[in-house]
Formats: structure tokens, C-alpha cells, sequence
């Protein structure tokens, strides 16, 4: 015990650093797969074929395959076979691919949430707008959108408490997140060596953030809870 | 002089006609009732009116003017449809009242959209929004609501909310209101206050066409009455004519089943 | 519309399958002609004669050394500071002025270094990596410069029992991936788990899950035993001797650069002095 308490300054300090990785591709992800997310939904419920069956196949592939996957094959595929590797080795072109990856991956599973939102708003809704003269771009900001955002609000939160953990993914492309400063005390890091609680310790992190999460989700749902 | 003028208007749904040839008029300050079983067409006929669906053939004309005609490419694009829908009002079966807003913010929406396209908006904003707000009162305080102003349409009752959605068309000050089953959905207690605020406005000579499955109410409140079956108007005129002394065997049978059940 | 969905899927596989012919039509085609090579990697078959010289100019073209590392003391670590430090790091660093560029340091999944190579991610691994067939298949590798062995690691309170490798057979191991470790238990027949990464064998005896680990001797000296993270553990008997090699994409000439690069350090003791620094001076090989 007193070995720990000895070790926690720099293993600490070190989580945090892994710590601010996560939460950087995190936020990221979030503020890049909000509006893609909404654009794929547009795509898969969009009257014109090429592009609806372009976007369902998009979220097909996506969805259908591990995130894992699509990491290494984002990050390795241009080297590789491209012989360009566009994302470089460095730290930063790694959180360039990871992000990506997350957008990219998000956006779909959001996108299903979205046309679930929209598709659940009833039709009376629209032709009520319609029928009192308002423009379509009316009718889904002042009618619609909210009471999508109402619906999706339940299955977002599931979503993105599930972002904060799958973030760790990207340590597979050697994306020093929060695991990886973690496992590193394992076999030594920071002069600490042999050291198997760091690890243990980054679930308390992922505690506390989604504890924060939950309730400010909670709290906009409650918000949202004044109209049915 | 007629205020809406349908000429021979069809439609159909794939294969299925659902309007077979529909020719009517209306004058100026009378109500109309259509009357029918159900799947006679009678809400298609109502949806074509207000553009939510777009008829295969005919005309539509409201004051001389030519709202529709199915062989003028030039009347169905969809920016002008959209002004042409205020010469109509509609108050649907299911209210389709906006959840998010409570009774006043509903029938003041679609007005405080429209206003701030006028030119003049910026400069004249707040004087806009207060006319807006006293309509939107007064149309309340006609529906005997003036105490749910600030309710939300999941606070109300349904025969509250169908006042709020009639106050709600209302606002736009439409040429010809509709009405489609306006009492179906609700409980049979509550079809009473929704029906005699109908009444009141036909006492107010207000132009309208409702579609009804209350028969005495069509009766009692028609200046003019069809009868439609199968998409066809089998017989149409004055409401003591219709339901006294019907003309046409399917209306006799039909005006049958609905005094007996 | 069932029928378009099929045509439309149809159509992605098949512009799929054309990119990767397309890419594995480069690659001979850079290998075969030999000539100017920009910079693109040889093909695996004609990669020995490594003759376009185009790695060693590809990594002086853009000034510097991506050089793969992961944590491990006294090879790659950090210090106090936030540099790279250690026997391998000084001497890749050392290494890199000489070619006139910057080290640079990357961390990378121990699993995925080759195809941090091929992919051009890094320019080489230099990581007190055994020189193991599959390494040497893989990658083109320099000489071997440091000794190593691979030990068999028990709780202390056991290591009597478990002092040579006839005694082992009744253990169940557990083995880094992929590493020198798995190859020699799956040799002698033993009972194994592979996992990913030494430091979580040496977890799986420290929590019991496993009997016992083989990891490299050099790790184990820093890492078990008194004062150390794993008190209770100690490593007994050696099962077989190894090497450390630098890795290089597949006929890289930057393996021939190196191997002159330790020639000459180990010739003028420069080598030794930074072994010594590391503690590992016992175990260098001559060069």
C-alpha cells in the first residue's frame, strides 16, 4: 500500500496525459459525427437511389465490421499497399487516423439513430406545417427537430457512454490513450516497473467521466421531459 | 359567385381510384358537409384541397383564381403551393397540435413564420408580434380556452386540443376552412364542446367543408350536403333534401345503417 | 430494386479487387526495374540486392528516422525528462546523426511492427528485438549486437522446484505473442497461453492465472524480483540463447548501413561506453 501511495504522483500524472488522449479523440468524435451523422441519415432516407443505396452500404460496412478493423486498415491500408502513408508514424497523424476511424465508424451508428428520430416523428406533424404555409426548412427546425432531439436522446446517451470506452480501441494503432499509459507501468514506465494497479486504476477515470455524462444526459432528457 | 370552384377532379393511389371525377361548388359563407363510409374518399377529396396530395386530373379555383389545374405544369411547383395552401385551413382527426409548444405558441406559429417574411418585419417587429399575440387570444378566448393558454397540447383533454387545432387554422385567417372527421378521435363526451364551436363559427357565416361521420351534426349545421360513394358524389343538396328525402338508393341505405347504429 | 442493390455491391467488389491489383502491381514493378526507385520499398523476392539504394536516400530525403520502440527499460525508456533514452535509444540516435537526420521516436503495438514498416510508418524497429525466423524473414536486419536468453519465470516461493527444463512439464505458461518466449515452450511441449505482451505474463503469475512465464532475461533482471514491481516472482533456469537485431523494411540498404555504423562505434569504444551507461556492457557482441 505504501508502494502505491509512493508511485501514484507519476502514475497520476502520467494517466492523465493518457487520459487527455481519450478525451481529446472523444470530443472529436463527437463534434465530427454529430453533423456526418445527419448527413448519412439524409443520404439513406434521400429519394434519389445512387445515393441512398451509397449511403446504406457506407453504414453497412461500417457497422457490419469491428472498429478494430477499420483502425488498422485506415492507418496501414495507404502505406501499405498505396505506398503513401498518409498519415505519417508520428503522434499526431495517428490521432489523425484515429479520429477519422471514430468519425467515421460513429457517424454511421448515429445515422441510424437519427432516421430512427426523424422516421418517429409522426407524418401529421409535417402536413400540420405544411398546411399552415410553413417552408420545409421551417417545418424541420421549428417542428421537427425538436421533438427528434427528444427521441434520440435515450439512445445518444447509450452511444456516446459507449464512445467514451470504445475510444481505447485506438491504442491498437499505438494511440497512447489512457489504457496504454496504463498498461505501460506494467512493464515499465517512468521508473515504475511491475506495476499492475495503474492499469486497474484508468477504470476509476472512466468511472467519474461517464458518471458526469450520465448525469448531464440526464439532465437534458429531464429538460426535455416537458413536452410529450 | 362561387368561392371554391373543384372541377372534375381524379386521383388515384397506384391502381386504386380513389376520386372518381369529383365536381362541386361553394358559395361564400356556407358550410359544407360531406358525408360517406369510410374509404369513399371523402378525406382524399379534403387532402387535395389543402395540396397534401395532388389530384391526376382537374381544376381548382378559389375567388376566379386558378389554385390547380392538372394540365398547368406552372401550378404544382412547390414554392407556389405553398401560398396557395393558405387560401385553405385544415383541422386533421388526430389535432397533430405541436407538442413543444403550449396552446398559445401553436396557434401564434405559423402567423410569426409568415410575418417575418414581410419586408417590413425588422422595422415594425414588435408591433407585429403584440397584433399577433392579441389574435391569438382572442381566437383562445373564442374557444373558451383563455385558462390554457400556457398548456402544453399533453395538459389538455382531446376535445381542448381539437379547439386549440381550429383556433390554431384560424389565426391564418384561411378563405375556407376543413374540417377532416373533426370529432372521430375523440371520447363521446367530449365530440359536444368541438361541435358546438363549429357551430358557432357556421353561425358566423365562416366558409367550410367538414367531413363528418355525425350525422345529425351535418344536418343541423350544412348549408349543403354531399353524399359520396366509391369516390363518386352520389348525390349532394340541400341537408333536409339529402337526409329526408334522398334521391339515389346507396343514400338511402346508407343514411339506413348510420340511424340505426 | 433488390436486383440494383446486387449490381451496386457487385461493382464495389470489383473496384475493390483493382485497387489491390493495382497496388501489387507497383510493388514488382519497383522491384524489377531496380533503377530510381523513388523511395517505394522492394519486392520481398529481388529485395537482397537492395541496389536503387532508395531507403537509406528516402530516409536522408525527408531528414529523418521514425524508429519503432516500446517502452522498455534499459533498451527505450524515459528518463526523468520527456526524452528517449536507453542502450538502443542512444545508439539509434547516434546512428541517425551519422546519416545527417533526426531520431525520431514513435511508441507502436509490439503486434503490429511489421506493418509499421511495409507501412512506411516507421523506418525501423530498434527495440532489443530477438532475432527470430520470423523476424529475419520479415524484416532485413542487422548484425546482432546483444545477447539475450529467455527465462523461465516462477513465484520465489517455487523456484526450487523448477531449476532445469525437464522439471517444467507439469507448469502452464504463459507467453508473449508471437515472441522468442512462445517459440521455446511450443518446442519443448509444454502447455501455454499466448498473451499479448510480456508484462502481461509476467501478470498472469503474479495473479496466479498462469504457473509460470518465459520472457527475455534482460527484462526479467529489471523487472522481478526483490525491489522490484513483481517482489515475489524470480526467473530460474535460461531455455535458449538469443540475439538482438535492428529491423529494417525487406531489402532496405539502411541494414548495411548499420552494420557499418556498429563496426565502426564498437571500433572506436563508443559502443562499449554506452553500454556501460545502460549496464548492459556483458552482453554486447563484437562487432
Amino acid at each position: 500500500m505504501g508502494q502505491i501511495m509512493e508511485q501514484m504522483p507519476i502514475v497520476v500524472d502520467a494517466l492523465n496525459i493518457g487520459f487527455l488522449q481519450t478525451l481529446k479523440l472523444f470530443f472529436v468524435t463527437l463534434i465530427g459525427a454529430f453533423p456526418l451523422g445527419l448527413v448519412i441519415a439524409f443520404g439513406s432516407m434521400s429519394r434519389f437511389g445512387p445515393l441512398k443505396y451509397f449511403s446504406k452500404c457506407v453504414v453497412w460496412i461500417i457497422r457490419g465490421t469491428p472498429l478494430m478493423i477499420q483502425l488498422l486498415i485506415i492507418y496501414y491500408f495507404p502505406g501499405l499497399v498505396l505506398h503513401k502513408p498518409i498519415w505519417g508514424g508520428g503522434e499526431a497523424g495517428r490521432f489523425l487516423a484515429a479520429s477519422f476511424s471514430f468519425v467515421l465508424n460513429y457517424a454511421c451508428y448515429f445515422s441510424e439513430i437519427y432516421r430512427g428520430g426523424i422516421q418517429g416523428v409522426p407524418v401529421g406533424q409535417e402536413e400540420a406545417g405544411l398546411v399552415l404555409g410553413m417552408t420545409k426548412s421551417q417545418i424541420f427546425f421549428k417542428i421537427t427537430l425538436l421533438q427528434m432531439i427528444k427521441r434520440i436522446v435515450p439512445p445518444m446517451s447509450n452511444e456516446i457512454i459507449t464512445l467514451v470506452k470504445d475510444t481505447s480501441l485506438a491504442r491498437i494503432i499505438a494511440l497512447q490513450e489512457i489504457i496504454w499509459a496504463g498498461q505501460a507501468f506494467m512493464k515499465g514506465s517512468h521508473g515504475i516497473s511491475g506495476a499492475i494497479w495503474p492499469l486497474f486504476f484508468t477504470a476509476v477515470y472512466y468511472l467519474v467521466f461517464n458518471g458526469i455524462l450520465t448525469l448531464l444526459l440526464g439532465r437534458l432528457e429531464r429538460k426535455l421531459d416537458y413536452f410529450r | 359567385m362561387s368561392i371554391l370552384e373543384v372541377e372534375h377532379i381524379c386521383k388515384s393511389f397506384n391502381r386504386t381510384e380513389v376520386l372518381k371525377d369529383i365536381s362541386f361548388s361553394l358559395e361564400k359563407g356556407q358550410a359544407l358537409s360531406v358525408i360517406g363510409s369510410s374509404g369513399s374518399g371523402k378525406t382524399t377529396l379534403l387532402r387535395c384541397l389543402n395540396f397534401l396530395e395532388t389530384p391526376d386530373q382537374g381544376v381548382i379555383r378559389v375567388n376566379e383564381e386558378v389554385l390547380f389545374d392538372a394540365d398547368d405544369p406552372s401550378t404544382r411547383q412547390e414554392a407556389a403551393i405553398r401560398k396557395k395552401r393558405l387560401h385553405f385551413g385544415l383541422v386533421f382527426q388526430s389535432f397533430n397540435l405541436f407538442p413543444q409548444y403550449t396552446a398559445l405558441q401553436n396557434v401564434m406559429l405559423a402567423r410569426e413564420l409568415l410575418a417575418s417574411e414581410q419586408p417590413d418585419y425588422k422595422a415594425r417587429k414588435k408591433e407585429i408580434l403584440e397584433e399577433i399575440h392579441v389574435q391569438a387570444e382572442t381566437l383562445l378566448r373564442q374557444m373558451g380556452l383563455e385558462n390554457r393558454r400556457d398548456n402544453y397540447p399533453h395538459q389538455l383533454s382531446g376535445g381542448q386540443c381539437q379547439r386549440v387545432a381550429i383556433a390554431r387554422a384560424l389565426a391564418l385567417q384561411p378563405d375556407i376552412l376543413c374540417f377532416d372527421e373533426p370529432t372521430s378521435a375523440l371520447d363521446p363526451e367530449l365530440t359536444g364542446e368541438v361541435l358546438r364551436v363549429i357551430k358557432e363559427l357556421a353561425d358566423e357565416n365562416t366558409t367550410m367543408v367538414i367531413v363528418t361521420h355525425e350525422m345529425a351534426f351535418a344536418r343541423d349545421v350544412a348549408d349543403h350536403v354531399i353524399f359520396m360513394d366509391d369516390g363518386n358524389i352520389v348525390e349532394q343538396g340541400d341537408p333536409m333534401q339529402v337526409f329526408e328525402q334522398p334521391k339515389e338508393e346507396r343514400t338511402r341505405q346508407f343514411l339506413q345503417r348510420y340511424t340505426q347504429g | 430494386m433488390m436486383k440494383k442493390l446486387v449490381v451496386f455491391m457487385l461493382t464495389m467488389v470489383m473496384v475493390f479487387s483493382l485497387t489491390a491489383c493495382g497496388g501489387s502491381g507497383d510493388q514488382s514493378d519497383s522491384g524489377s526495374d531496380g533503377g530510381s526507385g523513388s523511395g517505394t520499398e522492394s519486392d520481398a523476392d529481388s529485395g537482397s540486392d537492395a541496389s536503387d539504394g532508395s531507403d537509406l536516400e528516402y530516409v536522408k530525403g525527408k531528414g529523418t528516422l521514425v524508429v519503432g520502440i516500446t517502452d522498455f527499460e534499459p533498451m527505450d525508456y524515459k528518463g526523468d525528462g520527456d526524452e528517449w533514452i536507453g542502450f538502443d535509444a542512444d545508439m539509434a540516435k547516434a546512428f541517425a546523426e551519422s546519416l545527417g537526420v533526426e531520431a525520431e521516436f514513435v511508441e507502436i503495438d509490439w503486434d503490429n511492427k511489421i506493418m509499421e514498416l511495409d507501412g512506411k510508418t516507421i523506418d525501423c524497429v530498434w527495440n532489443g528485438m530477438t532475432l527470430t525466423d520470423e523476424v529475419t524473414s520479415a524484416m532485413e536486419c542487422s548484425n546482432a549486437y546483444c545477447n539475450n536468453a529467455q527465462v523461465v519465470i516462477v513465484p520465489a516461493s517455487e523456484a526450487d522446484k523448477y531449476q532445469d527444463t525437464d522439471s517444467l512439464s507439469d507448469l502452464s505458461f504463459a507467453v508473449e505473442a508471437g515472441s522468442a518466449g512462445e517459440a521455446a515452450v511450443a518446442d519443448l511441449d509444454l502447455e501455454y497461453t499466448p498473451v499479448k505482451a510480456q508484462s502481461d505474463a509476467l501478470m498472469e503469475v503474479a495473479a496466479g492465472t498462469s504457473s509460470a512465464a518465459v520472457i527475455d532475461s534482460l527484462m526479467a533482471a529489471a523487472m522481478v524480483g526483490e525491489g522490484t514491481g513483481y517482489a515475489d516472482l524470480t526467473y530460474t533456469c535460461g531455455l535458449n540463447d538469443e540475439e538482438y537485431g535492428v529491423g529494417f523494411r525487406k531489402g532496405s540498404d539502411l541494414a548495411n548501413a548499420l552494420n557499418d555504423f556498429f563496426a565502426s562505434a564498437y571500433a572506436d569504444g563508443s559502443m562499449m561506453e554506452c553500454a556501460e551507461t545502460y549496464g548492459v556492457q556483458a552482453a554486447i557482441i563484437e562487432q
